[in-house]
């Protein structure tokens, strides 16, 4: 029988203590405490469901591939040997996951966007990309929206992922080069080399 | 460089946008059950769907599949293909006398007068259920007319049956 989960201290002097207990998780989870996974996967979720999606540009296979990542992550637990948080090597699991998987279909790509949210209309910044910057289209956000997705899926896997985990995600460069598993220097390049080409793919909407 | 940086600035706007599209509402309830669920279940992959023991017991088949997934084209042409042997199949079992009759002809014209006379017997002895059978060779081609019982010219019995007791 597995032992119930910790509660959680909610004034836990941070950073510490969340890691001890994601420590804590992962150490139940090892031993096959499926409650405790299911807390790590609830931490985690959203952000390993957005980087696949924004990887993607599609809800069906980022619903897949995050969902492959948790099982694919648990089965591996115990050659998880605790050099980095759980939350990069989980991260690592999900963007090899996800660059195997397009390189696997490069060839029939396409884009199964999710709606945008009300705060999307309400982005002083975005409206004025549609309405001022650009007067002389017709552009609605959906169309921006799209836009932008079909130029990000015209870049390399490993310049999209860090265009995604920086700009979109706020990660660090060290983050990103953790999870890329190269230096910074080589994060930085890419990430100067991506926003370059996406500047000239989406030049109608930067002038 | 500053006016590279403002286009920085600005794309960093544009991409805010990715920011703000967000999966169905109620997504994320069920996410962490559906993960439990199958790790419960055993399913490795999403990949293996229903047959996911026959994939793992037999992972040729999934790159099999694999391949037919990254190249649409071999799937048609393997569909085409079995396509092709199913109608021969169906020919062929509707029309088995037809394929032998012409088989047979070739293949006496090819050998000697001599052998040619006794194939032209084979061919049409095994038709013809008058002929005596002395060899007690048969065609295989038509075991079933030649087993016939009441086209044996001996007294109604088919030298062929033997008659066989269970009982000792």
């Amino acid at each position: 029988m597995a032992d119930p989960i910790e509660p959680v201290e909610p004034n836990a002097a941070s950073e510490t203590k969340e890691e001890v207990r994601e420590e804590v998780l992962v150490r139940r989870a090892r031993r096959g405490d499926l409650k405790a996974y299911d807390e790590l996967v609830k931490r985690y979720q959203e952000r390993i469901y957005a980087t696949v999606y924004h990887m993607t540009s599609n809800h069906e296979d980022a619903n897949d591939l995050a969902q492959e990542s948790f099982i694919k992550a648990f089965q591996a637990l115990s050659s998880f040997k605790g050099g980095s948080s759980f939350y990069t090597w989980l991260y690592r699991i999900a963007v090899n996951k996800t660059i195997n998987f397009l390189k696997q279909r490069k060839n029939r790509l396409h884009m199964s966007l999710n709606d945008l949210d009300f705060n999307a209309e309400h982005d002083p910044d975005l409206m004025a990309l549609i309405s001022h910057k650009t007067p002389q289209r017709d552009a609605g956000l959906s169309e921006l929206q799209e836009k932008l997705n079909a130029a990000l899926m015209k870049l390399s896997e490993p310049h999209r992922i860090v265009v995604v985990l920086h700009d979109v995600q706020g990660q660090s460069h060290e983050d990103i080069a953790k999870v890329m598993d190269c230096n910074i220097g080589t994060v930085r390049s890419r990430l100067f080399y991506a926003r370059q080409q996406l500047q000239s793919e989406l030049a109608d909407y930067l002038k | 460089m500053n006016e590279q940086e403002a286009n920085f600035e600005a794309l960093g706007r544009l991409l805010a946008l990715k920011r703000h599209e967000v999966p169905p509402p109620g997504y994320f309830n069920n996410f962490s059950t559906q993960v439990i669920t199958q790790i419960r279940l055993g399913e490795t992959a999403k990949d293996d769907g229903p047959f996911g023991r026959l994939f793992v017991e037999a992972p040729w088949l999934l790159k099999f599949i694999r391949v037919f997934e990254a190249k649409p084209a071999y799937a048609g042409a393997f569909a085409s293909v079995l396509f092709l042997l199913l109608v021969a199949g169906i020919v062929y079992s509707n029309n088995p006398d037809v394929a032998t009759e012409t088989f047979v002809p070739a293949a006496s014209a090819s050998t000697s007068s001599s052998g040619s006379a006794s194939l032209a017997a084979v061919n049409t002895g095994f038709l013809d259920q008058s002929m005596p059978q002395t060899s007690g060779l048969v065609s295989s081609t038509n075991p079933v007319l030649s087993l016939e019982p009441s086209s044996s010219p001996f007294g109604g019995q088919n030298p062929l049956l033997q008659p066989v007791g269970f009982t000792r």
